[in-house]
């Protein structure tokens, strides 16, 4: 194992007693908090209750753990749609609780949104309590001279060199100028200090965190206020201006007409929906103003309203295939395409039909049609007819056969079949305004850039000695750094091959 | 096919390092865990080539799409990441003990896609939904994040097995496994990939979402489960980085967190929802 060594000895450096370089995690023991990401601020004797409670830690923690339990249950109970089946067989008093709980729509109860509030709270009054500090510790620059640093120090962090104590500081000043910010000097006899720094706005990378998550929650909520959720079906060739709101199931007009000119579906081999597709005309007063093709993955946004494919199927369209027959002396049978609504005269001429009802599945006896005869004189004939008529009969209640609505034959001499529906594909579309969703995109780019600095960069400080002594200039590096001590020795390191290499050493 | 075939060796291999690393611990011998790491090199080898002719192969078939796209894909592509960030810790930190904690997990994945006779190893067409170039960004983030997470599991149990180690024990065993600093900051570095990694997987889940949907979020099962995931790594940070919590407790918050992992992959499938075509 002793390849292990290595990396034990980079590791060393967070246990404080063997503490090679200085690093700010050394003071994590000694401290309740520990200062690498966000101090709080000193001033904890401030007398207001509610900003006590909402600035620690403990409280995020706790509502972390919190949300995560609830969500946990919010899989297990059923909710919205799926929720009726699952009520059903609750008992009353059950029923009762969940309710009240909002159980069946957890994820939208005031309980779970004021968690949620909570934590945005907890969040906010957390990031302002520690900024000061964060800002202090970002904006000063310490004493060049501290010794500090220096403490441990393991020997091939130092070196000699031949020359003067003004021509090496010289050099040395100019190779830290290039490399770090905020450089400090200080000349006290026969030593120079000097002090410089990368990496100071790594110490707001979890404020940028913070910042996302406000944003994420304020773009879901605008998206709730301001935006709607809601879907239409529109058969193809048709044309509609009001989609169905999700969560009320209330009609909303839209300021334009949308019409499906053409669905098409591609399947695989196996059955499988391999594509499916709608060519879309948007209309603003009775003008075609933009045509586009929906897919699955592509929407399509007009006037702010967006569209998306999301289901397809198939429904009776307007037109019936019909049988007539007629039982005189002489019997004929007529086979017609009727369209829904329109009147048409009866093939004896003794009045007019029309379907005035259409049915895919009735009471799960098949297709069905209700047909009305308007006889040139007496009242109107109103029946159904079923496309299985046969295995209707057997299914129908006694009382129901005996009555005229459920008898094709209820107007003389006619008989009437019903040979089938043509039907015709809907395409099933998600109709979205979401003024949020930005704001959503902003939160999460800056989430990603924010932990990225979080975890990645660390603010390094460095320390770096000259002191003449008899033997020539004794140079010396130190440093801490808020995080990655590993990173911090790496910089250090490359910091003493350079500063030997500038005096011609190999290092 | 072939892809399939070199997977299921790949599965025998993984367990033959397995069992390498695990003996050299057991008899400290240095020699039994160089071996585990060729032979886990070269499952690893096989692997990627297997997972590209898999690629090739949807494409001569007509269907052509990365293969990711169900769960046998899914669980390979677990297993493949598991083992390279696996291979990278391990030349990383120039020990060998790792493997007998992490390769057994690269190992079940890939056995219970191979073996298991609910998952078709076949090549599927995609349904219109996956059709998208958010696919592979998904994927990819989601599973390098749950291959984090995993060895950080690997990790945290390693952490908790060194704690019974002492002079009076003298285990052979419990001595190799590296010192609990080394561990606790090894874990600690994996939870911080893995979280950022997840971050990624949800916000690429969310923009495709978007965009197959209509929603960027709609408390889909797996989304939840994934946002409980966050939630519980989201806790493990604030609670180290705030609070300096170290060593047991994290381990123990990990374990926790992995659970988490496991559910939003495999129990979520017992929930209804919209990622239904990952079972």
């Amino acid at each position: 194992m002793k390849d292990a060594n290595i990396l034990n000895r980079n590791l060393e450096l967070q246990v404080p007693e063997i503490c090679v370089i200085k690093t700010e995690r050394c003071y994590q023991n000694h401290m309740k908090e520990n200062p690498t990401v966000m101090t709080k601020s000193k001033s904890q004797s401030r007398p207001n209750v509610i900003w006590g409670f909402f600035s620690t830690v403990k409280l995020t923690i706790v509502l972390l753990i919190i949300l995560a339990i609830v969500s946990i249950l919010g899989t297990l109970v059923p909710q919205e749609q799926g929720a009726a089946e699952f009520a059903r067989r609750l008992n009353p008093a059950m029923l009762q609780i969940f309710t009240s709980l909002d159980l069946f729509d957890m994820y939208h109860s005031i309980w779970f949104r004021v968690l949620i509030g909570c934590l945005a709270m907890n969040l906010i009054i957390c990031s302002i309590d520690r900024f000061p500090a964060t800002w202090k510790r970002f904006s000063t620059r310490p004493e060049p001279d501290r010794t500090k640093p220096f403490d441990n120090l393991p020997p091939e962090q130092s070196f000699l060199v031949q020359g003067t104590l003004e021509e090496t500081a010289n050099r040395v000043n100019k190779l830290l100028q290039s490399r770090y910010k905020k450089i400090r000097k200080k000349e006290v006899d026969a030593n120079r200090f000097f002090y410089g720094e990368k990496g100071g706005y790594s110490n707001f990378g979890v404020y940028l965190v913070h910042l996302s998550v406000l944003l994420i929650l304020v773009g879901s909520l605008a998206g709730s206020f301001f935006g709607f959720d809601a879907y239409v079906n529109i058969l193809e060739g048709e044309q509609i201006d009001t989609v169905m709101l999700r969560k009320t199931m209330n009609p909303l007009k839209l300021e334009f007409t949308v019409r499906c000119d053409k669905f098409t579906v591609e399947f695989y081999e196996n059955g499988a929906p391999k594509e499916y597709r709608s060519d879309l005309s948007f209309i603003v007063g009775g003008k075609v103003v933009e045509k586009k093709n929906l897919l699955v993955n592509h929407p399509a946004e007009f006037m702010g309203v967006t569209f998306y494919q999301a289901s397809y199927g198939s429904a009776p369209g307007k037109t019936v295939r019909l049988k007539i027959s007629r039982s005189t002396a002489e019997p004929t049978v007529t086979d017609m395409k009727v369209e829904a609504g329109k009147p048409i005269a009866l093939p004896g001429g003794e009045g007019k039909f029309k379907v005035i009802d259409v049915r895919e599945d009735i009471m799960k006896m098949g297709q069905a049609v209700l047909i009305s005869v308007q006889p040139d004189q007496g009242k109107p004939v109103d029946f159904w007819v079923f496309k299985q008529g046969k295995m209707a009969l057997k299914m129908l209640p006694e009382p129901m056969l005996k009555s005229p609505k459920f008898n094709p034959s209820a107007f003389k001499p006619y008989t009437f079949f019903l040979d089938g529906l043509e039907t015709k594909f809907y395409t099933g579309l998600q109709v979205n305004r979401d003024p949020g969703v930005s704001i959503v995109w902003i939160g999460c780019f800056l989430m990603i850039a924010g932990l990225f600095v979080t975890f990645f960069l660390s603010h390094n400080r460095i320390w770096v000695h000259l002191l003449k002594t008899d033997k020539g200039v004794k140079i010396s590096a130190a440093g801490t750094a808020n995080r990655n001590p590993v990173g911090l020795e790496r910089e250090l390191e490359h910091l003493t091959r350079d500063l030997k290499g500038l005096f011609g050493k190999k290092g | 096919m072939l892809n399939s075939i070199i997977f299921s060796y790949t599965t025998f291999v993984y367990f033959a390092a397995f069992m390498f690393y695990l003996l050299a611990m057991v008899m400290n011998r240095e020699i039994l865990a160089r071996i585990g790491t060729v032979a886990s090199l070269i499952g690893l080898l096989a692997q990627t080539v297997a997972i590209i002719l898999r690629w090739v192969e949807s494409y001569t078939l007509g269907v052509g799409h990365a293969p990711f796209s169900n769960l046998y894909e899914s669980l390979v592509f677990f297993a493949w990441t598991i083992m390279l960030l696996y291979m990278i810790v391990e030349w990383r930190t120039k020990n060998r003990t790792f493997g007998t904690f992490v390769t057994p997990l690269a190992f079940l994945a890939m056995a219970y896609a191979s073996f298991s006779p609910n998952i078709s190893s076949q090549i599927q067409p995609l349904i219109p939904a996956l059709k998208s170039n958010w696919l592979i960004s998904h994927v990819i983030t989601c599973f390098f994040g749950y291959a984090a997470f995993a060895l950080s599991f690997g990790f945290s149990l390693m952490y908790l097995l060194k704690r019974l180690d002492n002079q009076k024990r003298n285990n052979i065993f419990l001595q190799l496994i590296p010192g609990r600093s080394i561990l606790d900051d090894l874990n600690y570095q994996m939870i911080v990939v893995g979280f950022l990694m997840l971050t990624l997987g949800i916000i690429t889940g969310s923009v495709w979402a978007h965009s197959a949907w209509g929603t960027y979020w709609s408390w889909d099962p797996k989304e939840t489960w994934s946002l409980i995931t966050w939630l519980i790594y989201a806790s493990v940070i604030h609670s180290r980085m705030v609070r300096g919590w170290k060593g047991k407790k994290i381990a123990i918050l990990s374990i926790i967190g992995f659970a988490c992992v496991l559910f939003t992959y495999f129990g979520v499938n017992y929930l209804a929802g919209l990622h239904s075509y990952a079972k």
